[in-house]
């Protein structure tokens, strides 16, 4: 019972934390033209899964907000939505970047701190 | 694939309809490629199972439709805590307002010829009645202004927050949101009866068919009642604005200043015009109340206490606009100098 809630309750958390670095890995994995789908193929590869429903939608607003830039185009047997990082998009990668391995950092060491006490406690 | 496509129907419904064809194109396409992918024998039309284990993935239409667009509210989470609190000020009123007409009509047992049981049903019916008007008519009026007010001009009122606002919100006035709502009440209430049921303000008598009423208020009056309406629909506005806003501020005090001026000056334009009000000669005679006055005389003495009394709202709208001068600008800015010299 108490196990349930500790991974009910982490799972949610993680979750929560997950959805703070989408943007970041997707736009991460935009440098060359991508469609949907085969995206999220690409992130799950890597060890990122990302819900449909998050991804798509998700890609229209950051064209929308002008960090991307996405055409139709028919391959094969359909068309498919081909997205790839603006300029501003870059630019705006690159920034986020530093950031986050400023927090990773941070993070990093909040942790050790963390790991150190615990330690000392035991 | 007709499952992909009944899904993609289902999902159109529930789309904004801006992009709407857009996105559907990207969906399928997404779904086309997620099909292909797990189909094992390439080439080869897929099993439905796979379809359905596709979509299934994919999730329910409604939830993929809402991750699109922004969501829309009737009444957003912004004005709902406000929403709440003038719903329940109305249901106080309106529950008092009918537990008081009960208490009239037992006291006075006239209306209700049956037992109480049926008068204290006749009360709960319409207490349901005119809660559910008045309900619908909060709703719409907080939905109207959700409609009408710029997203960036929420953001903006947040934005131009400065901890300095407190301390000269200590010195205005809170607006009460109480007195607020009822006024938006009795505003309405007034704006239906001018508008709607002007036929009803007369003399009830019993005449032939029945109860009959004859109008008090004449064609001279007819005239006034854009205007009238026009400040009430003004007061209206101005309070809701208030309720957002909670503290009256310049624009509020200067928006009233004007809707009591417009107000005085249609009170005058009645005053000075020609009389309003006409006692009907058959209701009279048929009231036959014992008096030793003709139509002509009590109409005439009528319209005089009526301009006495309009002359008298003049009066109150004059010292309301001057109370509420001296509450924005000169007490206000007193307390301004006061806080700066600290």
């Amino acid at each position: 019972m108490k196990d349930d809630t500790l991974q009910t309750q982490t799972q949610s958390l993680v979750q929560e934390l997950r959805r703070g670095v989408i943007v970041l890995a997707v736009l991460s994995q935009l440098h060359g033209e991508q469609y949907g789908y085969s995206l999220m193929k690409v992130l799950e590869d890597q060890g990122m899964q990302i819900d449909q429903g998050t991804l798509y939608p998700l890609l229209r607003r950051l064209e929308e907000q002008e960090l991307l830039e996405s055409d139709w185009r028919m391959e094969t047997s359909r068309p498919r939505r081909y997205y790839v990082l603006s300029k501003f998009g870059e630019k705006v990668l690159h920034e986020m970047t530093t950031e986050w391995s400023r927090i990773k950092t941070t993070v990093d060491e909040l942790l050790a701190n963390e790991k150190e006490n615990e330690n000392e406690t035991h | 694939m007709k499952l992909i496509e009944l899904y993609l129907e289902e999902i159109r419904h529930q789309l904004p309809p801006r992009n709407r064809d857009d996105i559907l194109r990207e969906i399928r396409s997404t779904l086309m490629d997620m099909v292909e992918d797990r189909n094992p024998n390439p080439g080869e039309s897929p099993d439905e199972a796979i379809v359905k284990a596709v979509l299934k993935d994919f999730g329910p239409p409604r939830e993929v439709a809402s991750q699109y667009g922004p969501q829309n509210y009737l009444v957003g989470p912004r004005m709902f805590p406000i929403y709440i609190k003038v719903l329940r000020i109305v249901l106080i009123v309106i529950a008092a307002l009918n537990i008081l007409g009960l208490i009239v009509a037992i006291v006075s047992r006239s209306g209700y010829d049956a037992g109480l049981l049926d008068a204290i049903l006749q009360v709960v019916g319409g207490l349901f009645g005119s809660l559910f008007t008045a309900f619908g008519i909060v709703t719409l009026s907080f939905a109207a202004i959700e409609r009408t007010t710029p997203e960036d001009w929420k953001v903006k009122v947040d934005q131009a927050w400065q901890p300095e606002d407190l301390l000269k919100q200590e010195d205005k006035e809170r607006v009460k949101i109480a007195e607020m709502a009822i006024e938006i009440i009795l505003s309405l209430v007034f704006i239906a009866l001018m508008n709607f049921f002007l036929d009803r303000i007369g003399i009830y008598y019993l005449g032939e068919t029945g109860w009959v009423s004859a109008p008090l208020l004449n064609e001279n009056f007819l005239r006034y009642i854009p205007w009238i309406t026009a400040y009430s629909i003004l007061d209206i506005a101005l309070d809701l604005y208030l309720i957002r806003m909670g503290f009256w501020n310049k624009y509020a005090t200067i928006a009233k200043l004007l809707i009591n001026a417009f107000k005085i000056a249609v009170t005058f334009v009645i005053i000075t015009g020609p009389a309003i009000i006409t006692i009907d000669a058959t209701a009279w005679q048929t009231l036959n109340l014992g008096l030793d006055s003709t139509p002509q005389t009590l109409s005439n003495l009528l319209n005089t206490i009526l301009d006495v009394l309009m002359g008298l709202s003049i009066f109150g709208l004059v010292v309301d606009s001057i109370k509420r001068l001296y509450i924005e600008f000169i007490k206000g800015s007193h307390a301004s100098i006061e806080f700066d010299a600290k």
